[in-house]
């Protein structure tokens, strides 16, 4: 890991992901001379302004040509360079999803894209500026691996992870400024290896993305009221660390999956796919944007519209024990 | 003008492509084959393939080799034929085309120890990833060339056009587009399906264009070809190459019913018999 990460989590935890995304590649950029970013128009706003300016030659504007940054950066890569593709995740996997599962999923490269503001959080710009659906459009191309990360010092490791890994990775940010710190100190991130954040034998909160503040919230509450839980940081998406389900399946009497996303496709929906062949694995409630489009509201209102704060959670996790 | 050595290797080659494209296009029985686009295009491919291309069907990923991407990917058997006649797949690899388990597809999937840099099919992307791979050789400081095959139809897709922009702005002129301008795409004609001045809107996108009357004349093509990757002007490249739909088969020729379909005995009989006299 790069060290300089430690030094600036506060900083990206009071900026939000866009800076922990943008501030890592600048420090990957360094670290591997093959590395380069693209972007469709969105430099500043993907906070790519610090990485254009030092590495002009390594970072690409296509323009806004959601199709074309696919299609361009599967070229590179097949040419032995590490693009890494930012895109807003409300238009990103959507719109070029015919191009990253022929040019990236079946060719199998090396590409990342990122997909920021994923889920509700741009909640004023309303519903086309949502990534409800992002996981599911990405989830069922082979080859690709689905990253949710849930914190600064998560999206900086795993941004390293995908520089390191085989194949297409696609990467969801979540947290926006003032998103907490969950991992103060390094600690071991593995691409398909899930983190038992907290030990618990009654509801198990299994998460993607920044939720896991709720989660962990969540299970202060019931804990408070002698519920033992425990919360799943299930970062990767795809694949899913089914080793960690199968002691979650065996050891707790209720799973709730907790994602900004819809409830079709997402983490609820892999985790009930592979609970599906899973024999006397517990009830499954799926914790969600649910299957609707929304009203419009800053991000704390739409959390709280679809029951996804600490205390929403904790009620959820209540009535289904 | 191209040497007369290498437009006879061409034109003898090609004519064995245009045998190999009847022999597995018809080999493949009721699942048919894309002849008219592939046999547009056999001049093209032929060369680049034995004229220009810097290329070993024995060193098939060597690092300094010229890269060939065919976009219009439906049109297969005009690559198949090449990799073929150049030693980079075996006849009996040529026989399993649209097989159970061929790894000879209807489209091209990538497979760089046989010579196929980039699946496609999936129109346009093949062009898109094509820029790509350019402009990783600028970053790289690498001198090969990126040609890439292109269709008249295939330009309604609006990521060619995202790409044609990109290839501009990052002034890759190390990439040698060529449209295989039939005039025929899958369901009419391209007049009657999306009727555009293809060399205006290349011009307007900022390219280097080019137009060959015959692009079925290996003489012709050689020469575009060869102008083309000699020249360092800041742009990128296009030929408009305006050929013949099903070129050498007579029933074929600018016809609106051989875009794909399976081929029985007699027009096989009458295909062989055309090319035999040709």
């Amino acid at each position: 890991m790069n060290k300089a990460a430690l030094d600036k989590l506060q900083e990206w935890s009071e900026k939000g992901h866009r800076s922990a995304q943008g501030d890592t590649l600048v420090m990957l950029a360094a670290d591997y001379p093959e590395m380069v970013a693209l972007s469709a128009d969105l430099t500043p706003t993907a906070r790519l302004v610090e990485f254009k300016d030092t590495y002009p030659d390594r970072f690409f504007d296509v323009g806004i040509a959601e199709q074309n940054l696919i299609d361009f950066s599967a070229g590179l890569a097949l040419e032995g360079l590490r693009p890494f593709a930012v895109g807003l995740a409300a238009m990103v996997p959507m719109r070029p999803a015919e191009q990253m599962r022929a040019a990236l999923g079946y060719m199998n490269v090396n590409v990342t894209v990122i997909g920021i503001e994923a889920g509700v959080r741009f909640g004023p710009l309303g519903n086309t500026h949502y990534a409800m659906d992002d996981i599911a459009v990405v989830r069922a191309i082979p080859n690709f691996t689905v990253i949710a990360p849930s914190d600064p010092l998560s999206t900086h490791k795993a941004l390293y992870a995908c520089i390191e890994h085989e194949g297409p990775v696609y990467m969801r940010l979540t947290g926006g400024p003032g998103y907490p710190v969950m991992y103060p100190e390094d600690f071991d991130f593995q691409i398909g290896k899930a983190i038992e954040y907290r030990t618990g034998s009654d509801v198990a909160f299994v998460s993607s993305g920044s939720l896991l503040s709720d989660a962990v919230g969540a299970a202060d509450i019931l804990e408070s009221k002698g519920i033992s839980t425990r919360v799943v940081d299930m970062h990767t998406v795809k694949p899913l660390d089914t080793e960690m389900l199968d002691k979650v399946f065996s050891e707790n009497a209720l799973v709730v999956t907790v994602e900004e996303h819809s409830s079709i496709g997402g983490l609820g929906g892999a985790v009930a796919e592979y609970k599906a062949g899973v024999a006397d694995a517990p009830k499954q409630v799926i914790a969600s944007l649910g299957d609707k489009f929304q009203k419009l509201g800053d991000h704390a209102f739409l959390m709280k519209e679809n029951g996804l704060t600490a205390p929403d959670l904790a009620a959820l996790a209540e009535t289904n024990l | 003008m191209a040497n007369t050595e290498t437009v006879d290797l061409v034109e003898e080659k090609a004519a064995l492509m245009r045998r190999d494209v009847i022999e597995m296009g018809y080999a493949a029985g009721g699942r048919g084959a894309h002849f008219g686009p592939a046999l547009s295009s056999i001049e093209i491919v032929a060369s680049l393939f034995f004229g220009v291309m810097n290329n070993d069907p024995k060193n098939p990923t060597m690092a300094d080799r010229d890269r060939f991407v065919q976009s219009k990917g439906h049109a297969c058997l005009a690559l198949y034929s090449a990799l073929g006649e150049a030693g980079y797949i075996t006849e009996e690899q040529m026989a399993t085309f649209k097989g159970d388990g061929s790894f000879l597809a209807g489209h091209p999937t990538r497979n760089p120890q046989y010579g196929i840099e980039v699946s496609s099919g999936s129109l346009g992307n093949g062009f898109a990833v094509a820029c790509g791979m350019a402009k990783a050789a600028k970053v790289k400081g690498e001198g090969h060339k990126v040609f890439c095959l292109v269709g008249d139809g295939e330009c309604n897709e609006g990521v060619i056009w995202e790409a044609a922009m990109n290839a501009v702005k990052y002034k890759l002129d190390n990439l040698i587009a060529i449209i295989d301008r039939n005039f025929v795409q899958l369901a009419g004609t391209t007049k009657d399906i999306m009727d555009v001045d293809v060399e205006a809107l290349w011009r307007a996108a900022g390219w280097d264009v080019l137009v060959i009357e015959d692009g079925n004349d290996a003489s012709s093509v050689l020469e575009a070809l060869e102008g083309m990757k000699d020249s360092s002007n800041g742009k990128p490249h296009m030929i408009i190459a305006n050929t013949t739909k099903g070129k050498g088969i007579s029933f074929m020729e600018g016809s609106l019913n051989w875009h794909a379909r399976p081929m029985n005995k007699d027009q096989y009989e009458q295909a062989v018999a055309d090319l035999e006299n040709a």
